[in-house]
């Protein structure tokens, strides 16, 4: 059974991905996990001692969130899970990609002024997938 | 004739012989007999020391024989002394002693049997006499720059006459006191002029003359306070580079270009670069010195800050915070105008007795599992939360950085700012409570109330009290030190030592891994406080805060109300877009100065309340206004729900400018409607 990863968070535009990938999970027939990638590394700009504590608290958020979303799925007749990942957003991806052997990494698309991103997914990200976890990525 | 002759001079022989013998029978009493045919010659002798029992040496010793002053001699370095009297008294024999460091002791006779022992011939010894150290001859004066702000370190040499070498010099102390201790009249004296030469590398060098009656009173040997003497400022180039310096440290910290320690510590690396490279190529580059650097740190504020990091260290690790918002979820019962009235309390609470980056930080998450859970818009919680926790830290002395600050500065106590701000801050707080409310009116009206079962379960797992038993002790700790904060007045105890205790007591009796506890203290923090205290303490030696202050008080005058709403309503404005703690940090000087020329301010510190409020405030005024504000809306964005400059701000300005209005009202009314 194919595996979508579906890298998501909270809020509107969330919703559209989760929902994206949930159809092509069902079209596909494939299983589908939900990825929530907890960084907070930006606090170590104002109180590092924090750091270590509110990842615990991001990873309780992003449990929180994926369940929502996992209720979604289920909800649509897809069999779904979640994970929650620590560290740097590419990284983590790459990394779940391979763990949960995953054919198709779904990821919503940065606002339309965050051309930076979007370069950085379509190209760097995608590669890094392709060549170290067998994945293609899929921006909606 | 021979016969006769030699019959003559036995007789006379014999009859000398007689009165030898008899000499101390027929020896007339003292003053009736003359010792002047005595050939021998007698010795007086003695020691003299000072109080301490060190010999005095160089002092005179005048011996007076019948009235008139026969010998003199001078001690030597062992404090010895000894005279050698070529006259022996008929009447009396006084000795007399003076130096002109020391109090003359009274003249003293010596006594008949001494005399007689004298008169003997024996070598009469005065033994050690103590001479009285004489209060040193000091010319005292205060050093003020044009604000009447004291003068530290600058130079002073004080010049007799025309002469071209000073007769006496010293720096001016912390308080601007100088004394410089002058040689006594005897030793050297004015004669008509008395001139005090002042000297600082940031003001112009000035000369002043002594008052003929000064004069006067120093050459007869008294001290004299010439009082305030005030020097002009004068622009130098470390003038311009601290200030340029210190606009580009805020500079770096409100754009975030760096973290706020790296900002300071760079900012007085260079003016350290400046003063101690520059200096010696252009004077004129000179700044401070390190030694005037470490006296501009408040060492009282660091160690209240490392007392009450641990302290909440211990009590945020026990899940507390998260605990409190999911009760208010319960309590409201999905509720929103409820449970923003209860977050709004609970905030408002934590910030006041915590450190409210903290409490924020560990509300954001539930707060947003909150507002999904009831399909609100985060930010309807969230700005409620961010703008109660800047503004309840005003109410406590440890509530916030900037209260730390302007209570160590000004001495206002724990209660003194629970007492004079809590009403302001309680009706600050409805303000914003209501125009909150009002703003998100509409949404909270759509949103649905409840959540699945599961995400209930997930919710209510999430806020669960983790180590029960910790947290019981770390509330019995604090609550008892919030008591003794608020009793540590009468204990003469300053607030860093209750917060110390409270740190000792938690590492000692509730959490006792000193390790983990002092990894959760954040050093950045207090490095930052250092390095800030040296950088504005840098501004404030070049005249920079001094000009600043001149030019408020220009437009404040001794006008109260102005003063109150210029300093919350500026510092409250500038603070929009600047950090407060060092906007506060800086301003302080300058109120000061202001409360100085306010009647009535200088003891009821209302300016420094003004300030306190302006700078809590003010930091809500934009999302870039306080790293509560930027830590939450960065979580909140991590988590999917971008919190924006706009969204924020429509709510954050106007809050901001009623509740500015709100706390400065209040704080006129209690001084000077309810007077205190």
């Amino acid at each position: 059974m194919d595996v979508i990863l579906c890298a998501t968070r909270g809020g509107e535009a969330s919703i559209r991905t989760q929902q994206r990938a949930i159809a092509l999970a069902k079209e596909q027939g494939a299983k589908l996990v939900f990825i929530f990638v907890s960084d907070v590394s930006f606090l170590e700009h104002y109180t590092a001692p924090r750091v270590p504590a509110m990842e615990g608290e991001m990873e309780h958020l992003g449990e929180f969130l994926l369940l929502m979303a996992k209720e979604r799925a289920e909800k649509a007749g897809v069999e779904a899970s979640f994970v929650v990942k620590k560290g740097t957003f590419s990284t983590a991806l790459v990394e779940a990609a391979k763990e949960f052997d995953a054919s198709l990494m779904v990821l919503g698309r940065p606002a339309a002024h965050n051309i930076t991103t979007l370069d950085y997914l379509e190209n760097t990200l995608a590669k890094r997938l392709r060549e170290e976890a067998n994945s293609d990525m899929l921006i909606v | 004739m021979r016969r006769k002759f030699t019959r003559y001079g036995l007789a006379v022989l014999c009859l000398l012989a007689a009165v030898w013998l008899w000499l101390p029978e027929i020896r007339p009493a003292h003053g009736q007999s003359g010792g002047e045919d005595d050939p021998e010659v007698r010795v007086l002798q003695g020691v003299l020391t000072d109080d301490t029992g060190e010999a005095v040496a160089g002092a005179e010793v005048r011996v007076t024989i019948d009235g008139t002053q026969q010998d003199v001699a001078n001690t030597s370095h062992e404090g010895s002394w000894e005279v050698e009297l070529v006259e022996l008294p008929r009447n009396s024999l006084r000795v007399e002693y003076s130096h002109p460091d020391y109090d003359n002791l009274p003249a003293h006779g010596v006594d008949s049997g001494a005399l007689d022992r004298l008169l003997d011939g024996a070598i009469l010894d005065q033994g050690q006499l103590r001479l009285r150290t004489r209060p040193a001859l000091v010319l005292v004066g205060i050093l003020t720059n044009e604000q009447g702000q004291a003068i530290v370190e600058a130079e002073i040499d004080v010049f007799y006459d025309d002469s071209a070498e000073p007769v006496g010099s010293a720096h001016s102390l912390e308080t601007g006191l100088w004394e410089v201790i002058l040689p006594r009249p005897g030793a050297q004296a004015p004669a008509e002029s008395v001139t005090v030469e002042v000297s600082h590398p940031h003001f112009e060098v000035d000369a002043y003359q002594l008052a003929p009656q000064d004069v006067e009173v120093l050459s007869d040997g008294e001290s004299v306070n010439i009082g305030q003497l005030e020097m002009t400022n004068r622009y130098t180039l470390g003038f311009w580079v601290a200030t340029l310096t210190f606009v580009l440290m805020l500079g770096i910290i409100a754009f975030e270009r760096l973290p706020n320690a790296t900002a300071a510590l760079f900012g007085i690396g260079v003016v350290f670069t400046t003063t101690f490279f520059g200096g010696e190529i252009v004077p004129e580059l000179y700044i401070f010195n390190f030694e005037r650097a470490l006296a501009y740190i408040n060492w009282e504020v660091i160690f209240l800050v490392m007392g009450m990091m641990i302290v909440v260290s211990v009590i945020e690790s026990t899940g507390l915070f998260q605990w409190l918002a999911f009760m208010a979820y319960r309590w409201s019962r999905g509720e929103p105008v409820i449970l923003v009235i209860v977050l709004v309390i609970i905030t408002t609470l934590a910030s006041a007795l915590l450190d409210n980056v903290t409490t924020m930080l560990l509300m954001v998450p539930i707060t947003l599992e909150i507002a999904i859970a009831l399909d609100l818009p985060p930010a309807s919680l969230l700005v409620p939360e961010i703008l109660a926790s800047n503004i309840g830290g005003i109410t406590t002395l440890i509530g916030t950085p900037t209260n730390i600050l302007i209570g160590a500065y000004a001495d206002i106590s724990f209660n003194d700012f629970l007492i004079n701000q809590t009403v302001g801050v309680v009706v600050a707080l409805v303000v914003m409570t209501v125009y909150v409310l009002w703003h998100y009116r509409k949404v909270f009206n759509q949103g649905e109330k409840g959540i699945s079962p599961t995400l209930y379960a997930k919710l209510e797992e999430n806020a669960k009290i983790k180590n029960p038993t910790v947290l019981r002790k770390s509330l019995f700790v604090f609550a008892a030190t919030i008591f003794v904060f608020a009793i540590g007045e009468n204990l003469h105890m300053v607030p860093a030592v209750t917060a110390l205790l409270a740190a000792t007591v938690m590492l000692v009796w509730v959490e006792t891994d000193v390790q983990k506890m002092l990894s959760l203290v954040d050093w950045t923090t207090l490095v930052f406080f250092m390095a800030l205290f040296m950088m504005v303490g840098s501004i404030q030696e070049v005249g920079l805060i001094g000009a600043v202050a001149e030019g408020m008080s220009n437009v404040v005058g001794s006008n109260l109300y102005i003063g109150v709403f210029m300093i919350a309503f500026g510092v409250g404005l500038l603070s929009f877009a600047i950090a407060n703690i060092p906007l506060a940090a800086s301003m302080l000087p300058v109120v000061e100065y202001l409360s100085g020329n306010i009647s009535g301010a200088a003891s009821n510190k209302i300016l420094y309340y003004s300030l306190s409020m302006g700078a809590a405030m003010g930091g809500n005024g934009l999302l870039i206004g306080g790293e509560t504000n930027l830590m939450t809306a960065g979580v909140a964005e991590r988590a999917g729900y971008p919190l924006s400059f706009g969204k924020f701000a429509r709510v954050s300005v106007p809050v901001t400018l009623l509740t500015l209005l709100v706390g400065s009202l209040w704080l006129l009314f209690r001084f000077e409607v309810l007077g205190g």
